[in-house]
């Protein structure tokens, strides 16, 4: 059966991490990480190299098993999800691709995984801008040609919940400018997204809050008017002070 | 979920050059054993019997047993429990299957699309299984195929009937099948391609060494435990029942010993961290 999962009826946040952890080696990576995600909005996840960023992601996803806490996606655990691929979409890395396999192909396991028509492919390939390169092995995609198959993959399923770790790694100029901007029709349109970058610029031109995290703890959680007021219009300079400083909120 | 796992083992080059190597060396082991042993036996060619010595194995190929027996996708041999390419081939082809996700990072999207991870296996070894039939009923076309030309070229009747031939190609296709999905479950559970190939050749080649050593201790005898190695296991399927284990036996051990496997790489799948 194709039975959407049941959202609950107090309609929690699409996007919830409660209280999350999770050590390896005995080294705490992530560190009671909470934060939410509201529809219409865009979340970005800030933080230095290591700082907790994707392991949070994967703890919000399944991928990893918190030690303690719990991740949320509209309403769920993200494993409780019935058809978790036509309500969320992830792009981790650029990963993912066999080197042998088309964009194409990708695209029709993809599809067949998480049940979509085959009929998909070639508008989300049109829409990232790979429909001329779809059928080229990925083992000669550049690095950004890779990652528009990630984005591809993600939008397939037409999900109402974008997670993305780093998504505009490798994209060109014009690569990046068509992700923010369909990043921002796509929360306006009453989606949600939760977008770890490190380039602040995108982050600053596309999201609604920021949350940022050091050392795997969340050291703020703003709105972005919130984090520009404060900073005279300047989040890199918000973002130095809170990962240098950990002290404001 | 199986439709996308058949559609990712057919769209990769380690399947399709697995599948040709084990086609290959079927063709090649069926034209040693059952073409060319006979002629050197009968003197067709080479220096006659006589000079060859007289262990030279002779194959009775107008013999029903020897007909049978010539009837194998794993290729015919002197004696069940060796290792040939096809048989290897077979294998690799699961462990390839197994292991390529982790490879490439295919596994986080078939993660995120089915995080009940059992389902994941579950469609990967439906997949290869399916894989597995195709391969199987080829190989076993092959072998009979090679038997066929060969009884023809030397006049030699063909004695088989339908239903032996049925019976056949069903245990064959049965053997090459779990072969397949047993090589699967390896690729799983090692991860790393290069650990999976090596711990299969290891598990594949030591096995019928480890009896041979066993056979020479013991003065010919060997242990019940041995005939329910993969290797043993998958030559009992075929020729219908070893020394001491019957034919539903080895069936039932082979499907057996391929669940609990199957089994031990969804747990372990289920338990780490993507």
């Amino acid at each position: 059966m194709d039975t959407p999962t049941p959202i609950p009826t107090h309609a929690p946040p699409p996007i919830e991490a409660r209280g999350l952890r999770k050590s390896f080696r005995g080294r705490p990576r992530v560190d009671d990480v909470s934060f939410t995600a509201e529809p219409g909005r865009v979340v970005g996840l800030l933080g230095p190299n290591g700082a907790g960023k994707t392991t949070t992601i994967r703890l919000l996803l399944g991928l990893a098993r918190a030690d303690a806490g719990e991740g949320f996606i509209l309403g769920h655990p993200y494993r409780e999800l019935q058809h978790p691929g036509r309500s969320v979409g992830a792009v981790l890395d650029a990963g993912g691709l066999h080197p042998a396999r088309s964009g194409r192909q990708h695209l029709r396991i993809a599809a067949a995984r998480i049940g979509v028509d085959a009929s998909r492919i070639d508008p989300v390939l049109a829409e990232v801008g790979m429909a001329r390169d779809a059928d080229r092995p990925a083992g000669g995609y550049s690095l950004g040609m890779r990652q528009r198959i990630a984005i591809a993959a993600a939008l397939l399923g037409e999900p109402t919940v974008l997670i993305l770790d780093e998504p505009s790694n490798g994209l060109d100029p014009a690569g990046m400018q068509w992700l923010r901007l369909r990043l921002r029709a796509f929360a306006d349109a009453g989606g949600t997204v939760l977008l770890s970058s490190h380039l602040l610029s995108d982050v600053q031109d596309i999201a609604d809050d920021v949350v940022v995290i050091t050392d795997g703890r969340v050291i703020a959680r703003s709105s972005m008017g919130e984090v520009l007021t404060a900073s005279s219009g300047d989040l890199e300079a918000y973002y130095l002070q809170v990962t240098g400083t950990r002290e404001v909120r | 979920m199986l439709r996308a796992e058949l559609i990712g083992l057919v769209t990769t080059t380690a399947t399709k050059v697995t599948a040709a190597v084990a086609v290959a060396g079927l063709i090649v082991t069926q034209l040693a054993f059952v073409t060319l042993l006979p002629a050197l036996a009968r003197g067709d060619i080479g220096p006659g019997l006589d000079a060859l010595g007289g262990d030279f194995p002779v194959l009775d190929l107008a013999s029903r047993a020897a007909q049978l027996d010539a009837i194998n996708p794993l290729g015919a041999s002197m004696g069940s429990g060796s290792v040939g390419v096809t048989l290897l081939a077979i294998t690799l082809l699961g462990v390839l299957a197994g292991t390529s996700d982790d490879r490439y990072g295919g596994i986080v999207g078939a993660v995120l699309a089915s995080p009940k991870r059992f389902r994941i296996v579950a469609a990967k070894a439906g997949a290869v299984a399916l894989l597995g039939v195709a391969l199987g009923i080829v190989l076993a076309v092959v072998s009979l195929v090679t038997l066929v030309i060969t009884l023809a070229v030397t006049g030699t009747p063909f004695v088989l009937d339908l239903s032996d031939l049925a019976a056949r190609f069903g245990l064959g296709v049965l053997a090459v099948t779990a072969l397949s999905v047993i090589g699967l479950a390896i690729g799983l559970l090692v991860r790393t391609q290069l650990a999976g190939v090596l711990t299969t050749i290891a598990i594949l080649v030591l096995e019928p060494i480890v009896v041979s050593s066993i056979q020479l201790v013991t003065g010919g005898a060997v242990p019940t435990w041995t005939q329910f190695l993969p290797v043993a296991l998958a030559q009992g399927v075929i020729h219908g029942g070893t020394d001491g284990l019957g034919p539903s036996v080895v069936i039932i051990a082979l499907v057996a010993l391929t669940v609990a496997l199957t089994a031990a790489a969804s747990a372990a799948l289920a338990r780490r961290d993507i």
